[in-house]
């Protein structure tokens, strides 16, 4: 069976500047809301949002912040996979929702300096780690997962044996205030999975790997890569589809070589808004029903917000250090499950302990593209 | 997980530039009738309550299916389920993003179109095109810098070769837009076009269809000329030389260099139609197939550097006919 091996990982996010003390805050439940500060909030109904409060004057917004946090995390990545700072012969694959968006949205009603050539990351990863082949994918919140099965191809295809694969989003108005306009509710916090979910809240984040042919790394293999199902509904704009995202999870398991009963932890797309909540939670029903036992499952959106694109692989790199510690964080604020999600392992209160070998990570974005993963311990 | 060893062919091309009504015209064809009219092409009920980008998209990506065959008279398309989405595209949404930050600062969220939600990622033009006609293979939307076209054919090619897809609908598409304009610090205009890649095997076995283009080779490489050298591996085994050479000249470092005299044909797309962005890839592979299917004789290379970043990016095409062979490089003439 191939399988490539996870070398190294990279993550920032409101909870913190590392993917370990990300995973800590997770367990320990913490809240990473904050009164919104990128912009007014005289101009939205929506109050909070889950930042990186980063800002140099904070209040006031600035460009290339997803560009910051990108060769932050990749940097995080390479060290960790024993890995020079020099990108010259390595491929780097990136998956985003808003690119550099938010620096053009100041460009444009505040005069800030930016030039067309940063809205993709090639310019800053080519400044940073002398990168020359980089690619920027713009496939909403299911990026980084699909960066991710795009690296392992490159990986089959001979093309390398190493690929950097990374997410990163900072929150743009244009999104913000869209959602705002559209969520029927006023949600000021995410609740993914319970009733009380009132809709979905953006977050910021980034997130890296290093993927490399089985072997041939450096560095003892933190996980294995068993296979990336990626697919679309053809449905709707905005709104999840119970088909596609079955079908993705069904070519997840098919390209790992796996069945439902061999997952024993999922980490759910959780996006809090009740249509997609109703929509994973029936899928998944479906999915593992007649497992002898069920997968633990968590939702991290609950803590972190949305990270839009790099969503997928800061859930992916979380269940790589629950693999490892054989602990899932909770799904923060979950108190009373909705009805579709009343036969799941939801994980709630605190952190579930268990010894795990495999599990699957979900990522499903606008445009009904998805995209899920499938890992085990190395 | 195999790997497929079947050509990857060309089987539909379309593109979609005001007053163009034919891929030879980029060739240097005499301009047949008025052209492509954004106004009259891209109204009706389909394309309503979408952003301009992704109903440029519409539009050619339904001509290369049709010119493909693989739309069926009642609209519906030949392998669905297995069929790619890839679209290149740098500035698609960056006229409603603007727009939106105006509205916000004016009226406040409450003063934005729900239906603009859609258009806030630059994946709404893939998503539309998926969702028109049922398109449920990976949907990809690469935006990466000026060579992104090709970039795009590259990750469709991957898609069938590692068995994602049968068929991918690439679409190179930038809009006109007064933000655009702005961005790109030249004037901006609709410069869309479609390719449709799929197996060998699948298009020579569907009846009135030809293999328009065999894919020989894509990728990305440090210059033009380490790409043209990559790519001359392939056309050494192909052994038909190369007859057309698609080139950024006004960007590269070809443009400068005394060698270019000595190339065969050889053509700069945006000589002609100023800034094609995320499209150019796309609109080269459309010109290559047009040459090609005129006849032209040997493979048709396509480049376009990136001299800031270090890199350029590369396409070698070769007729799906028996090869004719090029002239050779020495009494070759530019037709510029």
């Amino acid at each position: 069976m191939t399988a490539w091996d996870i070398t190294g990982v990279g993550a920032v996010a409101n909870l913190g500047n590392r993917a370990d003390e990300v995973f800590d805050a997770l367990c320990a439940g913490r809240d990473g809301r904050s009164p919104l500060q990128a912009f007014h909030a005289d101009k939205y109904r929506v109050k909070h949002a889950y930042e990186i409060l980063d800002r140099r004057e904070p209040g006031r917004d600035e460009p290339l912040r997803a560009s910051r946090w990108l060769t932050n995390v990749v940097a995080q990545a390479l060290a960790d996979a024993s890995l020079s700072e020099d990108l010259s012969a390595v491929p780097v694959l990136v998956g985003t929702t808003m690119r550099e968006q938010r620096s053009v949205e100041l460009w444009w009603r505040d005069g800030a300096p930016f030039e067309l050539a940063d809205l993709d990351f090639a310019g800053v990863l080519r400044r940073r780690f002398g990168a020359v082949i980089s690619y920027t994918f713009a496939n909403a919140c299911s990026a980084s997962l699909y960066a991710l099965g795009l690296a392992s191809d490159l990986i089959e295809l001979g093309v390398s044996d190493t690929v950097v694969v990374a997410g990163t989003d900072s929150i743009t108005e244009s999104a913000f205030g869209t959602m705002d306009r559209v969520q029927t509710e006023t949600p000021q916090e995410l609740r993914p999975f319970d009733v009380s979910h009132r809709g979905m809240l953006m977050g910021e984040g980034a997130a890296a790997v290093v993927l490399q042919r089985s072997g041939t790394g450096l560095a003892r293999a933190r996980a294995r890569l068993r296979g990336v199902g990626m697919n679309c509904d053809a449905h709707h704009a905005t709104a999840p589809h119970p088909e596609g995202i079955g079908a993705a999870v069904r070519a997840a398991h098919d390209r790992a070589g796996v069945q439902p009963e061999e997952i024993d932890l999922v980490m759910l797309h959780g996006s809090g808004t009740p249509r997609n909540d109703q929509t994973e939670a029936r899928v998944m029903t479906e999915v593992f029903r007649g497992v002898k036992t069920s997968p633990l499952m968590t939702a991290i959106k609950s803590m972190t917000g949305h990270t839009l694109g790099g969503s997928g692989l800061l859930s992916l790199i979380m269940a790589v250090a629950a693999l490892d510690r054989g602990v899932v964080p909770p799904v923060r604020g979950l108190v009373e499950p909705i009805e579709e999600a009343a036969g799941l392992r939801l994980v709630r209160d605190r952190c579930a302990v268990e010894r795990m070998t495999t599990a699957q990570v979900n990522a499903f974005g606008f445009g009904g593209i998805n995209a899920v993963a499938i890992l085990e311990v190395a | 997980v195999t790997v497929v060893r079947d050509d990857i062919v060309v089987s539909g091309v379309a593109l979609a530039v005001p007053g163009l009504a034919a891929a030879g015209e980029l060739l240097g064809d005499p301009r047949r009738g008025d052209g492509f009219d954004p106004t009259s092409a891209l109204a009706g009920r389909e394309m309503r309550n979408k952003d301009r980008a992704s109903r440029l998209a519409l539009w050619v990506a339904e001509a290369a299916l049709r010119d493909s065959g693989l739309l069926g008279e009642s609209g519906t398309v030949r392998g669905a389920d297995r069929t790619s989405v890839v679209v290149s595209s740098n500035l698609g949404n960056i006229d409603g993003v603007c727009q939106f930050t105006d509205t916000i600062a004016r009226e406040t969220s409450a003063g934005l179109s729900p239906l603009g939600l859609p258009q806030t990622s630059n994946n709404v033009i893939a998503g539309w095109i998926a969702i028109r006609h049922g398109l449920r293979g990976p949907n990809l939307t690469v935006c990466n810098g000026p060579a992104s076209g090709l970039d795009a054919i590259y990750w469709a090619r991957n898609l069938i070769l590692m068995g994602r897809a049968d068929a991918a609908v690439v679409v190179g598409v930038e809009p006109a837009a007064e933000t655009v304009t702005k961005l790109l610090r030249a004037p901006s205009g609709d410069r869309v076009a479609c390719v449709v890649l799929e197996q060998g095997a699948a298009a020579a076995a569907r009846p009135f269809v030809r293999r328009r283009a065999i894919l020989k080779h894509c990728g990305r490489h440090a210059n033009a000329w380490a790409a043209a050298a990559a790519a001359a591996c392939q056309w050494a085994a192909a052994d038909d030389g190369v007859g057309l050479w698609l080139m950024d000249a006004s960007t590269s470092s070809l443009g400068q260099s005394d060698s270019v005299r000595e190339l065969p044909r050889w053509l700069d797309i945006e000589a002609h139609l100023g800034p094609c962005s995320g499209a150019l890839g796309v609109l080269q592979c459309v010109a290559g197939v047009a040459y090609l299917d005129q006849g032209g004789p040997g493979s048709v290379l396509a480049t376009i550097e990136e001299p800031g970043r270090g890199t350029a990016a590369t396409l070698l095409l070769s007729s799906a006919t028996p090869a004719r062979m090029a002239e050779p490089l020495s009494r070759a003439k530019s037709t510029q």
